[in-house]
């Protein structure tokens, strides 16, 4: 068996700690809610249950999936818990843990989150059938350092333009580092940015930062972008910050230990999603929108969450204000991960990118 | 506003169970302490913490903390009727109507004024995430510090140290904010009370169960919940003794809840807080009575004296609402073989993932023990998006069904 021939774990929450899964042989694999599936997750989950965790669940119904060995659940919100209960439902054979996710930072924290990651590589363990030793843990961070690297040099070299294809390239390429094999896909991003070398023109198009959480569709960037703006900054689940905890510059250490405290410290002080915050200065995801969206000299901002969504509804209020104060223009999006809710919201788009202009 | 409410409130049970002490009931017992609560919340003295659903209130009683979980504030305002301004109010702030009610009537409460302004707050992850945010948007806006007690999904060793340490840490948070320290003369004594009001609410709970159930429809409404908040007090200890005398003397004298009791029915999670007809048609029409209530169940061994936090700890995490539906399931084939019940009936509150959002697999779970479930559309705090007519032709269903 080759390195590409690796099985899959399949998970679904950017919380996942990826080193672990691939330090144990795996591929992790994200199972994203981009395809058309019928909707039967329905029977089980609530109409008001968030369509990120549905479209998944239907995928799974739907037998759209490749061979997982497993699953990682991490207990991240009430959707994802719900995720992890109908799982177990419609597919009673698989493998599955579920990481549970402090929703605050602090060291006592940061410890059980560590020994939450222990517990993982025991799991994995058994699943693979040997032992992950601390240097194989050590190795695979190094690994995604390395990809989290890559991945923002391609962001950056997207924003000078030199990334045909624009943002939706760019989510593509996300959408790859979330499903395939690490080294492999750093050997193809290597190449590719060899080859990116001179900038492309660059179009008449108005700078908008957009964050939010599940927009893993490369035809909703190209939906945004052929409205007449640029995406110039942007912070989502299925985008950069599945990769937020890695190419940092802490040392890593041999000891086993060190590099489970090392790994939990890196994940729940990454950029976060709204499920995670500070007590100590609260709502500051407002103040964080507001730094990311002048820092990448954007006109206005795009807010998209997928329907549903408490930790995200119950934040974008805030978040509203602070942008109204900082006089930046504000636009917020909700969508169920299909396409048809971004096109029915094009005019509503077109109109606010007019505005901006 | 709600201060003289409260007061009134007070004033009023009190004065008729002392010109008649015959009616002192165990509901009024009740209602008297949570209206004095109510009544401390909006004095205006200070000293007051809002928290979440799971936080270990009786340690907060002990050190002198007027304190309660927001979603009653919530159910207070549907139970007043109060509640649809409050809901516009965070509506119009941009709070989405998907989400849940009894968190946005918070909001629009304390956009309004009418939510007392806390010295602290105490979040807890337990039950859902929606309840996290909310406490977030609270002590930003009123510019208050905010702490935040992890609550772990699986009990084991690591995980109930792991929040017996964070419960450590609240204390010296309390401790700086209202500079005081910790007693342990109170602290013995809340736990003396919280154990002893524990064992009296088992043997009431136990009581329920006989057939006929000494429980009627409203006696034990939303008493498992707010009896947390009576934890560590002398008064959780009376409410807690009086439900256990009347349901005794009940039992023993062969008296129901209500007169002729056909049917026996489970409430799943939330009761509907404002007013409404549905448990007098319940009881009326069809002789069905609801006998239980979800969180009417101690799921929690006695506070051990020598490792409080860690018995706090367990205690927070065994509530049913936290770790897998499965575990909810158990919890609830349990109750419904205890109580011999007929059916149960899930009340979907719109906007709860927490709850609502499993209300298939509960079915199937039930459904395997032979006890159909009736999913209710609804919202627990709205009162605008109740149909009447269609809820009870659903009832009239169900109960037709179980009685066949």
């Amino acid at each position: 068996m080759t390195e590409n021939d690796s099985p899959r774990i399949g998970f679904a929450c950017a919380y996942t700690p990826l080193p672990l899964i691939r330090a144990a042989g795996f591929i992790p694999y994200r199972i994203l809610p981009i395809g058309d599936w019928p909707d039967q997750a329905g029977q089980m989950l609530h109409d008001n249950l968030c369509p990120h965790v549905k479209r998944i669940l239907d995928r799974a119904m739907a037998d759209d999936l490749p061979d997982l060995a497993g699953m990682v659940f991490v207990n991240s919100c009430d959707a994802m818990r719900r995720m992890m209960d109908a799982w177990k439902q419609i597919r009673p054979k698989d493998k599955t843990v579920m990481i549970d996710l402090p929703a605050t930072a602090e060291p006592l924290s940061i410890d059980f989150l560590a020994g939450e990651f222990r517990r993982l590589v025991e799991v994995l363990s058994q699943w693979s059938g040997y032992d992950i030793l601390a240097d194989r843990i050590k190795s695979s961070m190094e690994q995604y350092d390395l990809l989290a690297s890559r991945l923002r040099n391609l962001h950056n070299m997207n924003q000078r333009g030199m990334l045909s294809g624009g943002s939706g390239r760019m989510q593509a390429i996300y959408n790859q580092a979330a499903t395939q094999q690490v080294e492999a896909l750093i050997a193809d991003l290597d190449r590719l940015i060899s080859e990116l070398t001179a900038a492309q023109p660059m179009k008449e198009a108005v700078p908008v930062f957009m964050f939010g959480n599940i927009l893993p569709d490369p035809a909703a960037f190209d939906l945004i972008e052929s409205c007449g703006a640029r995406v110039a900054g942007d912070d989502f689940c299925t985008g950069a910050r599945l990769f937020g905890a890695y190419e940092t510059q802490v040392a890593i250490k041999n000891d086993a230990e060190d590099v489970f405290h090392d790994l939990a410290r890196r994940v729940l002080t990454r950029p976060p999603c709204a499920r995670t915050f500070d007590p100590a200065a609260p709502m500051r995801i407002a103040e964080d929108v507001v730094d990311l969206a002048l820092a990448c000299n954007a006109k206005g901002v795009i807010g998209h969450t997928v329907k549903f969504c408490d930790p995200y509804l119950a934040r974008v209020p805030v978040v509203r204000e602070a942008l109204t104060a900082a006089g930046l223009p504000f636009l917020m999006l909700e969508g169920d991960c299909t396409l048809r809710s971004m096109e029915q919201q094009r005019t509503r788009i077109e109109a606010f990118i007019e505005m901006l202009c | 506003m709600m201060k003289q409410y409260f007061d009134d409130m007070v004033a009023g049970i009190a004065r008729k169970i002392n010109d008649d002490p015959e009616s002192r009931s165990p509901r009024k017992v009740y209602a008297l302490e949570v209206a004095r609560l109510g009544s401390r919340l909006y004095s205006g003295d200070g000293g007051v913490a809002w928290c979440g659903v799971t936080a270990p209130f009786d340690l907060l009683n002990a050190m002198g903390v007027t304190s309660c979980f927001v979603e009653f504030i919530g159910a207070m305002l549907a139970a007043t009727g109060m509640a649809d301004a409050y809901i516009d109010e965070a509506a119009h702030a941009g709070y989405a109507g998907d989400t849940c009610t009894y968190h946005r009537g918070v909001i629009g409460a304390m956009r309004m004024g009418l939510m007392p302004e806390p010295d602290f707050l105490i979040a807890t992850s337990v039950p859902c995430t929606g309840g996290l945010a909310v406490m977030e948007t609270i002590a930003r806006h009123f510019k208050k510090d905010l702490f935040v007690l992890n609550v772990p999904q699986r009990e084991t060793d690591e995980s109930v140290k792991y929040l017996a340490d964070q419960i450590r840490a609240m204390v010296s948070f309390v401790e700086d904010h209202t500079g005081r320290s910790l007693d342990q003369e109170k602290l013995q004594q809340a736990i003396d009370h919280t154990n002893e009001a524990r064992a009296l609410c088992e043997e009431a709970y136990f009581l329920a169960r006989a057939v006929p159930s000494p429980a009627d429809g409203r006696i034990l409404s939303n008493f498992g919940v707010v009896m947390a908040l009576l934890m560590g007090t002398s008064a959780g200890v009376e409410v807690a003794r009086t439900y256990r005398d009347r349901f005794k003397e009940m039992v023993d004298s062969g008296q129901g809840g209500i007169a002729d009791e056909k049917l026996r029915l489970l409430w799943i999670q939330n009761r509907i807080q404002f007013k409404n007809p549905l448990i007098d048609i319940l009881e009326a029409t069809f002789g069905a009575s609801v006998v239980c209530e979800e969180l009417n169940d101690i799921t929690w061994d006695p506070i051990d004296p020598a490792a409080p936090f860690e018995s706090m700890a367990r205690r927070a995490i065994s509530i049913p609402f936290n770790g897998d539906v499965n575990r909810r399931i158990a919890h609830l084939q349990k109750l419904a073989r205890e109580y011999r019940i007929h059916g149960a009936i899930n009340p979907c509150n719109w906007g709860c993932r927490q709850g609502t959002g499993a209300r298939g697999l509960i079915a199937e779970g039930l459904k395997q023990i032979g006890v159909p479930v009736l999913n209710l559309e609804v919202d627990c705090i709205d009162s605008r998006n109740f149909a009447l007519g269609q809820m009870q032709t659903r009832l009239e269903a169900f109960t037709e069904m179980l009685s066949g």
